[in-house]
Protein backbone atom coordinates (compact mmCIF):
# COMPACT_ATOMS: atom_id res chain seq x y z
CA UNK A 1 0.00 0.00 0.00
CA UNK A 2 1.31 3.24 -0.84
CA UNK A 3 2.19 6.03 1.39
CA UNK A 4 -0.43 8.56 0.16
CA UNK A 5 -3.34 5.61 0.69
CA UNK A 6 -2.60 4.97 4.28
CA UNK A 7 -2.63 8.46 5.22
CA UNK A 8 -5.95 8.53 3.68
CA UNK A 9 -7.56 5.47 5.49
CA UNK A 10 -5.72 6.91 9.11
CA UNK A 11 -7.50 10.15 8.54
CA UNK A 12 -10.71 8.47 7.68
CA UNK A 13 -10.60 6.26 10.27
CA UNK A 14 -9.51 9.39 12.85
CA UNK A 15 -12.73 11.11 11.84
CA UNK A 16 -15.00 7.84 12.36
CA UNK A 17 -13.26 7.68 15.97
CA UNK A 18 -14.44 10.99 16.16
CA UNK A 19 -17.84 10.96 14.69
CA UNK A 20 -18.48 7.59 17.36
CA UNK A 21 -17.56 9.59 20.44
CA UNK A 22 -18.84 12.95 19.78
CA UNK A 23 -22.30 12.07 21.36
CA UNK A 24 -20.89 11.26 24.29
CA UNK A 25 -19.63 15.29 24.80
CA UNK A 26 -22.39 17.06 23.07
CA UNK A 27 -26.32 17.36 23.87
CA UNK A 28 -29.04 16.76 21.42
CA UNK A 29 -29.36 20.40 19.33
CA UNK A 30 -25.57 19.63 18.65
CA UNK A 31 -25.73 16.50 17.48
CA UNK A 32 -28.63 17.88 15.03
CA UNK A 33 -26.38 20.42 13.99
CA UNK A 34 -23.47 17.87 12.63
CA UNK A 35 -26.13 15.57 11.50
CA UNK A 36 -27.27 18.07 9.04
CA UNK A 37 -23.49 19.19 8.37
CA UNK A 38 -22.48 15.81 7.64
CA UNK A 39 -25.78 15.39 4.82
CA UNK A 40 -24.31 18.38 2.98
CA UNK A 41 -20.65 16.85 3.55
CA UNK A 42 -21.98 13.77 1.53
CA UNK A 43 -23.30 15.93 -1.20
CA UNK A 44 -20.09 17.51 -1.46
CA UNK A 45 -18.49 14.26 -1.44
CA UNK A 46 -20.67 13.44 -4.20
CA UNK A 47 -19.47 16.68 -6.12
CA UNK A 48 -15.80 15.69 -5.32
CA UNK A 49 -16.35 12.18 -6.69
CA UNK A 50 -16.99 13.68 -10.03
CA UNK A 51 -15.29 17.06 -10.17
CA UNK A 52 -12.04 16.05 -8.44
CA UNK A 53 -11.40 13.08 -10.35
CA UNK A 54 -12.51 14.37 -14.34
CA UNK A 55 -11.74 17.60 -13.28
CA UNK A 56 -14.65 18.86 -15.44
CA UNK A 57 -17.00 21.22 -12.63
CA UNK A 58 -20.76 20.99 -12.40
CA UNK A 59 -22.31 24.18 -11.13
CA UNK A 60 -25.90 22.73 -10.92
CA UNK A 61 -25.20 20.21 -8.51
CA UNK A 62 -27.60 21.18 -6.34
CA UNK A 63 -30.30 20.19 -9.03
CA UNK A 64 -29.95 16.42 -8.36
CA UNK A 65 -30.40 17.49 -4.37
CA UNK A 66 -33.71 19.26 -5.14
CA UNK A 67 -34.75 16.32 -7.17
CA UNK A 68 -33.74 14.18 -4.61
CA UNK A 69 -35.54 15.88 -1.78
CA UNK A 70 -38.89 16.63 -3.83
CA UNK A 71 -39.03 12.95 -4.96
CA UNK A 72 -38.18 11.75 -1.02
CA UNK A 73 -41.03 14.37 -0.02
CA UNK A 74 -43.64 13.65 -2.44
CA UNK A 75 -43.25 9.92 -1.95
CA UNK A 76 -43.32 10.36 2.00
CA UNK A 77 -46.21 12.77 1.63
CA UNK A 78 -48.04 10.07 -0.20
CA UNK A 79 -50.33 8.53 2.85
CA UNK A 80 -51.07 5.33 0.27
CA UNK A 81 -47.70 4.44 0.13
CA UNK A 82 -46.59 1.88 1.87
CA UNK A 83 -43.01 1.26 2.96
CA UNK A 84 -42.93 5.20 2.10
CA UNK A 85 -38.88 5.90 3.46
CA UNK A 86 -37.45 2.94 1.81
CA UNK A 87 -39.06 3.76 -1.19
CA UNK A 88 -38.07 7.21 -1.19
CA UNK A 89 -34.56 7.16 -0.86
CA UNK A 90 -34.67 4.49 -3.55
CA UNK A 91 -36.89 6.89 -5.71
CA UNK A 92 -34.63 9.79 -4.94
CA UNK A 93 -31.40 7.96 -5.87
CA UNK A 94 -33.17 6.47 -8.91
CA UNK A 95 -34.92 9.87 -10.43
CA UNK A 96 -31.50 12.27 -9.80
CA UNK A 97 -29.41 9.32 -11.80
CA UNK A 98 -32.12 8.99 -14.02
CA UNK A 99 -32.35 13.00 -14.68
CA UNK A 100 -28.16 12.83 -15.03
CA UNK A 101 -28.09 10.09 -17.06
CA UNK A 102 -30.23 11.64 -20.02
CA UNK A 103 -28.65 15.25 -19.80
CA UNK A 104 -25.10 13.49 -19.82
CA UNK A 105 -25.58 11.51 -22.28
CA UNK A 106 -26.04 13.95 -24.50
CA UNK A 107 -23.78 15.90 -22.77
CA UNK A 108 -20.79 13.84 -22.81
CA UNK A 109 -21.81 12.00 -26.49
CA UNK A 110 -21.72 15.50 -27.58
CA UNK A 111 -18.44 16.33 -26.88
CA UNK A 112 -19.47 19.06 -24.63
CA UNK A 113 -16.78 19.28 -21.74
CA UNK A 114 -14.94 21.76 -19.93
CA UNK A 115 -16.48 25.23 -19.13
CA UNK A 116 -19.23 24.72 -21.73
CA UNK A 117 -20.36 21.56 -19.44
CA UNK A 118 -20.12 24.16 -16.11
CA UNK A 119 -22.64 26.57 -17.93
CA UNK A 120 -24.81 23.81 -19.08
CA UNK A 121 -25.52 22.57 -15.62
CA UNK A 122 -25.53 26.40 -14.17
CA UNK A 123 -28.63 26.47 -16.57
CA UNK A 124 -29.86 22.99 -15.44
CA UNK A 125 -29.91 24.01 -11.69
CA UNK A 126 -31.83 27.42 -12.68
CA UNK A 127 -33.86 25.52 -14.18
CA UNK A 128 -34.78 23.05 -11.73
CA UNK A 129 -35.13 26.15 -8.96
CA UNK A 130 -37.49 27.31 -11.42
CA UNK A 131 -40.14 23.92 -12.06
CA UNK A 132 -40.10 23.71 -8.23
CA UNK A 133 -41.37 27.49 -7.71
CA UNK A 134 -43.57 27.30 -10.83
CA UNK A 135 -45.17 23.50 -10.63
CA UNK A 136 -47.24 24.62 -7.30
CA UNK A 137 -49.52 22.29 -7.69
CA UNK A 138 -47.09 19.43 -7.19
CA UNK A 139 -44.03 21.05 -5.71
CA UNK A 140 -45.99 23.54 -3.43
CA UNK A 141 -44.08 26.39 -5.44
CA UNK A 142 -42.00 29.32 -3.32
CA UNK A 143 -42.89 27.53 0.31
CA UNK A 144 -42.34 24.50 -0.98
CA UNK A 145 -43.32 21.40 0.84
CA UNK A 146 -43.77 20.77 4.67
CA UNK A 147 -44.51 18.27 6.74
CA UNK A 148 -42.27 15.40 6.00
CA UNK A 149 -41.95 12.54 8.54
CA UNK A 150 -38.95 11.51 9.59
CA UNK A 151 -37.22 8.38 7.92
CA UNK A 152 -39.08 4.56 9.68
CA UNK A 153 -38.99 1.15 8.13
CA UNK A 154 -38.11 -2.37 9.55
CA UNK A 155 -35.48 -4.45 8.25
CA UNK A 156 -35.88 -7.72 9.54
CA UNK A 157 -37.70 -7.43 12.42
CA UNK A 158 -35.33 -4.36 13.63
CA UNK A 159 -37.59 -1.46 13.39
CA UNK A 160 -35.58 1.81 12.23
CA UNK A 161 -37.01 4.82 13.62
CA UNK A 162 -35.14 8.38 13.17
CA UNK A 163 -37.54 10.72 14.84
CA UNK A 164 -35.01 10.98 17.94
CA UNK A 165 -31.37 13.23 17.67
CA UNK A 166 -29.16 10.10 18.53
CA UNK A 167 -30.74 7.49 16.01
CA UNK A 168 -30.54 9.98 13.22
CA UNK A 169 -27.02 11.39 13.87
CA UNK A 170 -25.52 7.87 13.62
CA UNK A 171 -27.54 6.59 11.13
CA UNK A 172 -26.49 9.56 8.74
CA UNK A 173 -23.07 9.37 10.18
CA UNK A 174 -22.92 5.47 8.96
CA UNK A 175 -24.23 6.60 5.53
CA UNK A 176 -21.69 9.31 5.17
CA UNK A 177 -18.77 6.80 6.22
CA UNK A 178 -19.88 3.79 3.96
CA UNK A 179 -20.17 6.24 1.04
CA UNK A 180 -17.17 8.23 1.45
CA UNK A 181 -15.09 4.69 1.56
CA UNK A 182 -17.03 3.03 -0.81
CA UNK A 183 -16.33 6.25 -3.50
CA UNK A 184 -12.88 6.50 -2.38
CA UNK A 185 -11.91 2.72 -3.22
CA UNK A 186 -13.40 3.59 -6.44
CA UNK A 187 -11.88 6.25 -7.64
CA UNK A 188 -8.35 5.09 -6.32
CA UNK A 189 -8.44 1.77 -8.29
CA UNK A 190 -8.85 1.58 -11.91
CA UNK A 191 -11.48 3.64 -12.71
CA UNK A 192 -9.81 6.39 -10.92
CA UNK A 193 -6.86 5.66 -12.83
CA UNK A 194 -8.35 6.03 -16.23
CA UNK A 195 -10.51 9.12 -15.48
CA UNK A 196 -7.13 10.84 -14.69
CA UNK A 197 -5.82 9.71 -17.90
CA UNK A 198 -9.24 11.00 -19.59
CA UNK A 199 -8.45 14.40 -17.71
CA UNK A 200 -5.01 14.16 -18.92
CA UNK A 201 -5.56 13.72 -22.58
CA UNK A 202 -9.06 12.57 -23.40
CA UNK A 203 -8.41 11.94 -27.20
CA UNK A 204 -5.16 10.12 -26.27
CA UNK A 205 -7.46 7.58 -23.89
CA UNK A 206 -10.01 7.19 -26.40
CA UNK A 207 -7.11 6.12 -28.59
CA UNK A 208 -6.07 3.99 -26.25
CA UNK A 209 -9.13 1.68 -26.08
CA UNK A 210 -11.22 3.43 -23.70
CA UNK A 211 -14.70 4.37 -23.64
CA UNK A 212 -14.20 7.98 -22.69
CA UNK A 213 -17.85 9.65 -23.10
CA UNK A 214 -19.11 6.38 -21.68
CA UNK A 215 -17.21 6.56 -18.17
CA UNK A 216 -17.61 10.21 -17.56
CA UNK A 217 -20.94 9.17 -17.85
CA UNK A 218 -20.93 6.58 -15.65
CA UNK A 219 -19.17 8.78 -12.88
CA UNK A 220 -21.50 11.63 -13.71
CA UNK A 221 -24.59 9.55 -12.88
CA UNK A 222 -23.28 8.09 -9.55
CA UNK A 223 -22.61 11.30 -8.90
CA UNK A 224 -25.66 12.91 -9.00
CA UNK A 225 -27.05 9.73 -7.73
CA UNK A 226 -25.55 10.17 -4.22
CA UNK A 227 -26.66 13.54 -4.14
CA UNK A 228 -29.88 12.60 -5.17
CA UNK A 229 -29.41 9.90 -1.61
CA UNK A 230 -28.09 13.90 0.65
CA UNK A 231 -31.44 15.50 -0.74
CA UNK A 232 -33.49 12.56 0.60
CA UNK A 233 -31.99 12.31 3.86
CA UNK A 234 -32.09 16.25 4.42
CA UNK A 235 -35.25 16.87 3.58
CA UNK A 236 -36.71 14.02 6.00
CA UNK A 237 -34.30 15.31 8.69
CA UNK A 238 -35.76 19.07 8.05
CA UNK A 239 -39.04 18.29 7.68
CA UNK A 240 -39.32 20.55 4.61
CA UNK A 241 -38.58 20.79 1.19
CA UNK A 242 -38.01 24.39 -0.17
CA UNK A 243 -36.92 25.39 -4.11
CA UNK A 244 -33.81 26.66 -2.78
CA UNK A 245 -32.86 23.07 -2.14
CA UNK A 246 -31.96 22.85 -6.02
CA UNK A 247 -30.91 26.89 -6.24
CA UNK A 248 -27.71 28.50 -7.68
CA UNK A 249 -26.89 29.56 -3.85
CA UNK A 250 -26.59 25.76 -2.82
CA UNK A 251 -24.72 24.95 -6.16
CA UNK A 252 -22.26 27.52 -5.32
CA UNK A 253 -21.46 26.49 -1.37
CA UNK A 254 -21.06 22.90 -2.82
CA UNK A 255 -18.11 24.06 -4.54
CA UNK A 256 -16.83 26.50 -2.33
CA UNK A 257 -16.59 23.32 0.58
CA UNK A 258 -14.72 21.02 -2.30
CA UNK A 259 -12.82 23.80 -2.86
CA UNK A 260 -12.16 24.39 0.57
CA UNK A 261 -11.57 20.89 1.58
CA UNK A 262 -9.18 19.84 -1.16
CA UNK A 263 -10.73 18.43 -4.15
CA UNK A 264 -10.04 14.52 -5.17
CA UNK A 265 -9.97 13.77 -1.29
CA UNK A 266 -13.55 13.05 -0.87
CA UNK A 267 -12.56 13.49 3.20
CA UNK A 268 -11.79 16.19 2.60
CA UNK A 269 -14.86 18.31 1.05
CA UNK A 270 -17.13 16.76 3.70
CA UNK A 271 -15.15 18.04 6.55
CA UNK A 272 -14.93 21.18 4.24
CA UNK A 273 -18.72 21.19 4.77
CA UNK A 274 -18.50 20.75 8.66
CA UNK A 275 -16.00 23.45 9.17
CA UNK A 276 -17.70 25.97 6.41
CA UNK A 277 -20.91 25.56 7.89
CA UNK A 278 -19.74 25.91 11.84
CA UNK A 279 -17.88 29.25 10.39
CA UNK A 280 -21.06 30.45 9.07
CA UNK A 281 -23.48 30.12 11.84
CA UNK A 282 -20.57 31.81 14.24
CA UNK A 283 -20.23 34.89 12.17
CA UNK A 284 -23.76 35.19 11.54
CA UNK A 285 -24.84 35.11 14.96
CA UNK A 286 -22.19 38.28 14.69
CA UNK A 287 -23.32 40.00 11.79
CA UNK A 288 -25.99 38.15 9.19
CA UNK A 289 -24.28 40.53 6.51
CA UNK A 290 -21.15 39.47 7.17
CA UNK A 291 -21.07 35.88 6.38
CA UNK A 292 -21.52 36.15 2.34
CA UNK A 293 -18.75 38.80 2.24
CA UNK A 294 -16.23 36.34 4.29
CA UNK A 295 -17.21 33.57 1.82
CA UNK A 296 -16.34 35.40 -1.31
CA UNK A 297 -13.15 36.30 0.32
CA UNK A 298 -12.50 32.61 1.25
CA UNK A 299 -12.97 31.41 -1.43
CA UNK A 300 -10.84 33.69 -3.79
CA UNK A 301 -7.96 33.00 -0.81
CA UNK A 302 -8.36 28.98 -1.28
CA UNK A 303 -8.23 29.45 -5.33
CA UNK A 304 -4.93 31.57 -5.48
CA UNK A 305 -3.12 30.16 -2.10
CA UNK A 306 -3.96 26.98 -1.54
CA UNK A 307 -6.02 25.11 -5.21
CA UNK A 308 -5.68 21.75 -2.94
CA UNK A 309 -7.57 22.62 -0.30
CA UNK A 310 -7.03 22.77 3.63
CA UNK A 311 -5.64 19.49 3.89
CA UNK A 312 -2.84 20.28 1.45
CA UNK A 313 -1.51 22.40 4.26
CA UNK A 314 0.13 19.45 6.03
CA UNK A 315 1.68 18.09 2.97
CA UNK A 316 2.99 21.48 2.13
CA UNK A 317 4.84 21.55 5.68
CA UNK A 318 6.04 18.10 5.10
CA UNK A 319 7.17 19.00 1.66
CA UNK A 320 9.04 22.35 3.29
CA UNK A 321 10.91 20.36 6.18
CA UNK A 322 11.76 17.88 3.82
CA UNK A 323 13.04 20.31 1.73
CA UNK A 324 15.12 22.31 4.59
CA UNK A 325 16.72 19.05 5.11
CA UNK A 326 18.21 17.92 2.32
CA UNK A 327 19.57 21.50 2.33
CA UNK A 328 21.56 21.39 4.85
CA UNK B 1 -3.08 -12.88 -50.56
CA UNK B 2 -4.63 -13.54 -46.76
CA UNK B 3 -1.51 -11.88 -45.09
CA UNK B 4 -2.54 -8.21 -45.94
CA UNK B 5 -3.29 -6.25 -43.01
CA UNK B 6 -3.70 -2.85 -43.92
CA UNK B 7 -4.65 -1.68 -47.49
CA UNK B 8 -5.55 1.49 -49.07
CA UNK B 9 -6.34 1.91 -52.51
CA UNK B 10 -6.03 4.69 -54.74
CA UNK B 11 -7.02 7.48 -51.34
CA UNK B 12 -7.12 11.12 -52.05
CA UNK B 13 -7.97 13.81 -50.00
CA UNK B 14 -9.50 17.10 -50.67
CA UNK B 15 -9.69 20.03 -48.19
CA UNK B 16 -10.90 22.43 -49.83
CA UNK B 17 -9.34 23.77 -53.07
CA UNK B 18 -5.63 21.99 -51.93
CA UNK B 19 -5.45 18.27 -52.96
CA UNK B 20 -3.78 16.82 -50.00
CA UNK B 21 -3.11 13.49 -51.28
CA UNK B 22 -3.73 12.19 -54.85
CA UNK B 23 -4.16 8.26 -55.57
CA UNK B 24 -1.80 6.71 -53.20
CA UNK B 25 -1.64 2.91 -52.35
CA UNK B 26 -0.34 0.97 -49.68
CA UNK B 27 -0.21 -2.42 -48.46
CA UNK B 28 0.92 -3.35 -45.34
CA UNK B 29 1.34 -7.39 -44.92
CA UNK B 30 1.37 -9.19 -41.79
CA UNK B 31 4.52 -8.88 -39.28
CA UNK B 32 6.04 -6.10 -42.21
CA UNK B 33 7.90 -2.84 -41.36
CA UNK B 34 7.62 0.07 -43.65
CA UNK B 35 8.54 4.02 -43.64
CA UNK B 36 6.50 6.87 -45.03
CA UNK B 37 9.03 9.54 -45.61
CA UNK B 38 8.82 13.02 -47.35
CA UNK B 39 9.86 16.43 -47.20
CA UNK B 40 7.49 18.47 -44.57
CA UNK B 41 4.32 19.24 -45.98
CA UNK B 42 4.30 15.96 -48.23
CA UNK B 43 1.29 14.80 -46.50
CA UNK B 44 2.72 12.21 -44.32
CA UNK B 45 0.48 12.84 -41.35
CA UNK B 46 -2.63 13.44 -43.53
CA UNK B 47 -1.65 9.93 -45.15
CA UNK B 48 -1.20 8.55 -41.26
CA UNK B 49 -4.40 10.31 -40.22
CA UNK B 50 -5.80 8.29 -43.20
CA UNK B 51 -4.25 5.32 -42.12
CA UNK B 52 -5.80 5.41 -38.79
CA UNK B 53 -9.13 6.64 -39.70
CA UNK B 54 -9.12 9.56 -38.01
CA UNK B 55 -9.99 11.30 -41.49
CA UNK B 56 -11.66 10.08 -44.05
CA UNK B 57 -10.41 10.05 -47.57
CA UNK B 58 -12.65 12.08 -50.05
CA UNK B 59 -11.64 9.30 -53.24
CA UNK B 60 -10.38 5.74 -52.13
CA UNK B 61 -10.51 3.48 -49.41
CA UNK B 62 -8.76 1.97 -46.49
CA UNK B 63 -9.53 -1.29 -45.33
CA UNK B 64 -7.95 -2.86 -42.10
CA UNK B 65 -8.08 -6.75 -42.37
CA UNK B 66 -11.39 -6.24 -44.71
CA UNK B 67 -13.31 -3.70 -42.45
CA UNK B 68 -13.49 -0.21 -43.78
CA UNK B 69 -12.05 1.87 -40.83
CA UNK B 70 -13.46 5.57 -42.18
CA UNK B 71 -14.83 7.21 -40.04
CA UNK B 72 -14.80 4.63 -37.06
CA UNK B 73 -14.46 5.73 -32.98
CA UNK B 74 -11.41 6.21 -31.98
CA UNK B 75 -11.72 3.32 -29.62
CA UNK B 76 -13.35 1.09 -32.04
CA UNK B 77 -10.17 1.34 -34.29
CA UNK B 78 -7.67 0.82 -31.07
CA UNK B 79 -9.68 -2.26 -30.47
CA UNK B 80 -9.62 -3.71 -34.01
CA UNK B 81 -5.39 -3.76 -32.91
CA UNK B 82 -4.15 -0.74 -35.16
CA UNK B 83 -2.08 1.58 -32.41
CA UNK B 84 -0.79 4.96 -33.09
CA UNK B 85 2.18 6.94 -31.55
CA UNK B 86 1.20 10.45 -31.96
CA UNK B 87 3.46 12.98 -33.00
CA UNK B 88 3.79 15.53 -30.02
CA UNK B 89 4.27 13.03 -27.46
CA UNK B 90 0.71 12.61 -25.58
CA UNK B 91 1.61 10.34 -22.32
CA UNK B 92 -0.31 11.17 -19.18
CA UNK B 93 1.52 13.77 -17.13
CA UNK B 94 0.01 13.40 -14.01
CA UNK B 95 0.04 9.44 -13.99
CA UNK B 96 2.85 7.45 -12.94
CA UNK B 97 5.16 5.56 -15.91
CA UNK B 98 3.73 2.68 -14.77
CA UNK B 99 -0.13 3.75 -14.71
CA UNK B 100 0.38 4.99 -17.93
CA UNK B 101 0.86 1.31 -19.04
CA UNK B 102 -1.74 0.71 -16.82
CA UNK B 103 -4.27 2.58 -18.54
CA UNK B 104 -3.04 1.11 -22.01
CA UNK B 105 -3.34 -2.35 -20.98
CA UNK B 106 -6.53 -1.92 -19.44
CA UNK B 107 -8.19 -0.13 -22.71
CA UNK B 108 -6.86 -3.23 -25.15
CA UNK B 109 -9.59 -6.14 -25.79
CA UNK B 110 -6.59 -8.78 -24.64
CA UNK B 111 -3.38 -7.72 -23.24
CA UNK B 112 -0.41 -9.97 -23.31
CA UNK B 113 2.86 -8.66 -21.85
CA UNK B 114 2.52 -7.77 -18.22
CA UNK B 115 3.26 -4.35 -17.40
CA UNK B 116 7.25 -4.91 -15.82
CA UNK B 117 8.02 -6.83 -19.20
CA UNK B 118 6.50 -4.11 -21.61
CA UNK B 119 8.46 -1.23 -19.26
CA UNK B 120 11.65 -3.68 -20.21
CA UNK B 121 11.09 -2.99 -23.55
CA UNK B 122 11.45 0.59 -23.74
CA UNK B 123 14.46 0.55 -21.65
CA UNK B 124 11.53 2.35 -18.84
CA UNK B 125 12.07 -0.45 -15.90
CA UNK B 126 13.66 1.87 -13.31
CA UNK B 127 11.47 4.90 -13.96
CA UNK B 128 8.03 3.03 -13.34
CA UNK B 129 7.41 5.43 -10.16
CA UNK B 130 8.15 8.53 -12.04
CA UNK B 131 5.21 10.90 -13.37
CA UNK B 132 5.35 10.49 -16.77
CA UNK B 133 4.91 14.39 -16.90
CA UNK B 134 8.44 14.46 -15.94
CA UNK B 135 10.60 12.12 -18.19
CA UNK B 136 12.56 13.77 -20.34
CA UNK B 137 11.21 14.45 -24.17
CA UNK B 138 13.05 10.66 -25.67
CA UNK B 139 11.72 9.05 -22.76
CA UNK B 140 8.44 10.20 -23.52
CA UNK B 141 8.11 9.35 -27.20
CA UNK B 142 9.25 5.18 -25.79
CA UNK B 143 6.71 5.34 -23.15
CA UNK B 144 4.96 6.11 -25.97
CA UNK B 145 5.47 2.85 -27.75
CA UNK B 146 5.78 1.13 -24.45
CA UNK B 147 2.13 2.42 -24.54
CA UNK B 148 0.97 1.19 -27.90
CA UNK B 149 2.50 -2.08 -27.27
CA UNK B 150 0.15 -2.73 -24.39
CA UNK B 151 -2.64 -2.86 -26.66
CA UNK B 152 -0.55 -5.99 -28.56
CA UNK B 153 -1.59 -4.61 -31.44
CA UNK B 154 -1.41 -6.35 -35.26
CA UNK B 155 -0.34 -2.88 -36.44
CA UNK B 156 1.41 0.20 -34.85
CA UNK B 157 1.81 3.43 -36.76
CA UNK B 158 4.04 5.78 -35.76
CA UNK B 159 4.37 9.41 -36.53
CA UNK B 160 7.49 11.29 -36.53
CA UNK B 161 8.61 8.76 -33.31
CA UNK B 162 12.01 10.13 -33.65
CA UNK B 163 11.30 13.85 -33.59
CA UNK B 164 13.13 15.93 -30.81
CA UNK B 165 15.47 13.33 -30.22
CA UNK B 166 19.02 13.09 -29.93
CA UNK B 167 20.86 11.38 -32.70
CA UNK B 168 21.74 8.43 -30.02
CA UNK B 169 17.82 8.39 -28.81
CA UNK B 170 17.04 7.77 -32.33
CA UNK B 171 19.31 4.89 -33.14
CA UNK B 172 18.20 3.51 -30.35
CA UNK B 173 14.65 3.84 -31.51
CA UNK B 174 15.70 2.34 -34.09
CA UNK B 175 17.27 -0.65 -32.69
CA UNK B 176 13.68 -0.79 -30.43
CA UNK B 177 11.85 -1.21 -33.54
CA UNK B 178 14.18 -3.78 -35.09
CA UNK B 179 13.69 -5.72 -31.88
CA UNK B 180 10.02 -5.37 -32.10
CA UNK B 181 9.83 -6.00 -36.00
CA UNK B 182 8.30 -9.95 -36.38
CA UNK B 183 6.13 -9.41 -33.89
CA UNK B 184 3.60 -6.86 -35.91
CA UNK B 185 3.90 -4.79 -38.87
CA UNK B 186 5.38 -1.45 -37.96
CA UNK B 187 4.28 1.71 -40.48
CA UNK B 188 6.80 4.72 -39.32
CA UNK B 189 6.68 8.21 -40.48
CA UNK B 190 9.59 9.70 -40.69
CA UNK B 191 12.01 12.63 -42.61
CA UNK B 192 14.90 11.68 -40.00
CA UNK B 193 16.78 9.83 -43.14
CA UNK B 194 19.19 8.42 -40.73
CA UNK B 195 16.50 6.50 -38.42
CA UNK B 196 15.08 5.47 -42.08
CA UNK B 197 18.45 4.30 -42.72
CA UNK B 198 19.02 2.33 -39.16
CA UNK B 199 15.83 0.57 -40.47
CA UNK B 200 16.54 -0.34 -44.00
CA UNK B 201 12.93 -1.60 -44.55
CA UNK B 202 10.31 -0.91 -47.63
CA UNK B 203 9.93 2.55 -47.90
CA UNK B 204 7.26 5.13 -49.57
CA UNK B 205 8.65 8.44 -50.33
CA UNK B 206 5.63 11.28 -50.25
CA UNK B 207 6.23 14.85 -52.31
CA UNK B 208 3.14 17.16 -52.32
CA UNK B 209 0.65 14.68 -51.86
CA UNK B 210 1.78 12.55 -54.07
CA UNK B 211 4.11 9.06 -54.50
CA UNK B 212 6.95 9.63 -55.45
CA UNK B 213 8.75 6.21 -55.12
CA UNK B 214 8.45 3.17 -53.42
CA UNK B 215 10.81 0.47 -52.88
CA UNK B 216 12.88 -0.81 -50.40
CA UNK B 217 15.49 1.79 -48.90
CA UNK B 218 18.80 1.19 -50.60
CA UNK B 219 17.18 1.58 -53.36
CA UNK B 220 15.60 5.00 -52.31
CA UNK B 221 18.54 6.41 -50.85
CA UNK B 222 20.46 6.26 -54.59
CA UNK B 223 17.64 7.78 -56.23
CA UNK B 224 18.33 10.68 -58.20
CA UNK B 225 15.20 12.27 -57.56
CA UNK B 226 14.74 11.80 -54.24
CA UNK B 227 17.33 13.28 -53.46
CA UNK B 228 16.60 16.21 -55.46
CA UNK B 229 13.18 16.80 -53.22
CA UNK B 230 15.15 16.65 -50.25
CA UNK B 231 17.63 18.68 -51.33
CA UNK B 232 14.87 21.18 -52.26
CA UNK B 233 16.20 21.22 -55.77
CA UNK B 234 12.49 20.44 -56.96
Amino acid sequence: MIARDRNWLLIFAACVALAIIYPFFVGGYQLTVIRDALIFGLFAASLDFFWGRTGILCFGHAAFFGIGGYIMALITLNDAISFASLLGIIGAVAGAALVSAIIGYFLFFGGIRGSYFTIVMLAMGVICQQAAVSWSSVTGGDSGLIGIPPIAFDVGGLHVDLSQDLPSYIFVSAIVAVTVLALWSISRGRWGTVLTAIQDNEVRAAALGHNAPLRLLVTFVLSAAIAGLAGALYVCMAGLVAPDLSGLLLSTEVIVWVAVGGRGTLLGPVLGAIFIQRAQQTISSFNPSLWPLLLGCVFVIIVFVLPDGILSIYARLKALFKGGRRAQ
Amino acid sequence: MSDILLQAENVGIRFGGLQALEALNLTVRDKELCCIIGPNGAGKSTFLNVLTGTLRPTSGSVRFLGHDIAGLPLHRIARLGIARKFQIPSVFPSLSVEDNVKVARWGAPSPVRPVGELLELVALSNRAATPAGELAHGQKQWLEIGMALAIEPRLLLLDEPTAGMTPQETLATADMLLRLKGEFSIVAVEHDIRFVRALNCETLVLHQGRRLRSGPFHDIETDEMVRDVYLGRR
